[in-house]
């Protein structure tokens, strides 16, 4: 396998981390050396050449291949049996949908939010339990910040460069969730967004941080969801009226009590595009009122429609708690949702 | 141990654009505006509205506002670029 990236020489694992950070080339937590050996391994495993062009941002004209993803998957310590996620989930950023450039160097300062499906969750070890938002498993953690150092070194998304981003936050370190398949009987949110029925897939995002939500003190649904709606009316007040993908996590605890009351993804989605809503004058009680002008009367969903939302069925056995996680800002970067290692959607072969 | 490790970057720049030729002057010209239609450019743009005209005697700013501001000038907006002696646009917030 030839590869075409310049080739450094540093004397040992110390030297490696200085060079990498001294040309800016990490997100300030040490990487692994990405050794031709092992760039070649991810390359091999996803039988992908290093020339490959997964695809160019439109831009600013950059373009993205395999090798030079693979490079930052390495050093993010991705396995190779995690790189098909990346370069499944990095073809999906640079879908024209999710605007990858205004996403990344926005002074909105949002993250790459990715929701895993199907059966490579289990293969590669990633768990949609415990701490399903933090640190739960390896490779949720790689494959999120494979993505980030991606951003950083192919498309110079670096703070103060092309990353505009006021705050940021945490989850741009890694921000990467598998959906917890097994422990549910809803559908998975790849499916619902129209994967093939046993197909791996990811969705990404450009997502704000979480709103964690708690409310174990009932188990009728419409309480439950309720309070998921309600802080998403906090999120349209205290951020932006735009509406866009919002996800909502739900963990067993009540999602048991949904599913116990015969409530799918759909009619959850249908109940908290009713309920997750304002009128704008509610901006004048969060001290906005030079923007309601004359138009305190008109309402404002967060979600254009029910299948804007994304339900993902998430987080540790015990617990109260939910989450909802934002839109950067409205729909100008929308949710791509892409199978892995499969084209869902080619033309069929003739003859 | 010594390692062998790879540049991560892109390593090749794209190709910038090329700027058009700087007029010798404002006066008598055209110059349009192209805003990403943030709050905080309409202050701005109202103020180099008056200043070229005021001071440099431009005569025509024709001001417009792309429909994304996170996304290229849309198209009928660059199409419109050819009819201008010059263009103001740039990172506004």
């Amino acid at each position: 396998m030839q590869l075409a990236s310049k080739t450094y020489t540093a004397e040992d694992i110390g030297a490696v981390q200085e060079l990498y950070h001294a040309n800016g080339w990490t997100d300030g937590l040490p990487i692994v050396p990405p050794t031709p050996a092992a760039v070649e391994a991810c390359l091999e495993w996803a039988m992908t050449p290093p020339d490959f062009l997964i695809g160019i941002e439109p831009v600013r004209a950059q373009p993205v291949t395999a090798e030079k993803l693979a490079i930052n998957a390495v050093m993010a310590g991705c396995l190779p049996m995690h790189f098909p996620v990346v370069l499944t989930a990095f073809t999906a950023m640079l879908d024209e949908r999710f605007l990858m450039h205004g996403a990344t160097a926005s002074t909105g300062g949002c993250a790459v939010f990715v929701v895993l499906n199907g059966p490579i969750r289990r293969e590669i070890g990633a768990s949609g339990s415990f701490n399903a938002l933090g640190n739960s498993d390896r490779a949720t953690a790689v494959i999120g910040r494979a993505l980030r150092l991606a951003l950083i070194n192919i498309m110079q998304v670096r703070p103060g460069e092309i990353d505009r981003s006021t705050l940021g936050h945490p989850g741009k370190f890694s921000y990467c969730v598998a959906e917890d398949e097994e422990d549910t009987t809803w559908q998975p949110l790849a499916q619902f967004r129209g994967m093939p029925e046993g197909a791996s897939a990811v969705t990404v995002m450009a997502a704000q941080a979480p709103r964690q939500i708690m409310n174990e003190w009932t188990t009728e649904p419409k309480e439950i969801l309720e309070t998921f709606a309600a802080e998403m009316r906090a999120n349209l007040r205290h951020y932006s009226l735009r509406a866009g993908n919002y996800a909502i996590i739900v963990p067993k605890q009540l999602r048991e009590h949904l599913q116990a009351a015969g409530w799918t993804k759909t009619d959850i989605a249908e109940f908290i595009h009713e309920r997750a809503r304002i009128p704008r004058r509610e901006w004048a009680d969060v001290g906005k009122s030079a923007v309601v002008r004359d138009r305190g009367d008109s309402i404002y969903s967060a979600l254009e429609s029910p299948d804007h939302l994304l339900v993902v069925a998430a987080g540790g056995p015990a617990g109260g708690f939910g989450a909802i996680i934002p839109p950067w800002l409205g729909h100008k970067s929308q949710a791509v949702t892409m199978a892995i290692g499969a084209c869902v959607d080619c033309e069929p072969s003739k003859g | 141990m010594t390692f062998h490790v790879l540049d991560p970057t892109n390593e090749s720049t794209p190709p910038l654009g090329q700027l058009a030729p700087r007029p010798g002057s404002l006066r008598g010209k055209t110059v349009g505006f192209i805003s990403n239609g943030k709050e905080g450019t309409k202050g701005f743009f109202a103020h180099l509205d008056r200043m070229l005209r005021e001071d440099y005697g431009v005569a025509n700013v024709i001001f417009r506002t792309k429909s994304n501001y996170s996304a290229p000038a849309d198209g009928y907006i660059t199409g419109e670029i050819a009819n201008w002696d010059a263009v103001i646009t740039g990172i506004g917030d």
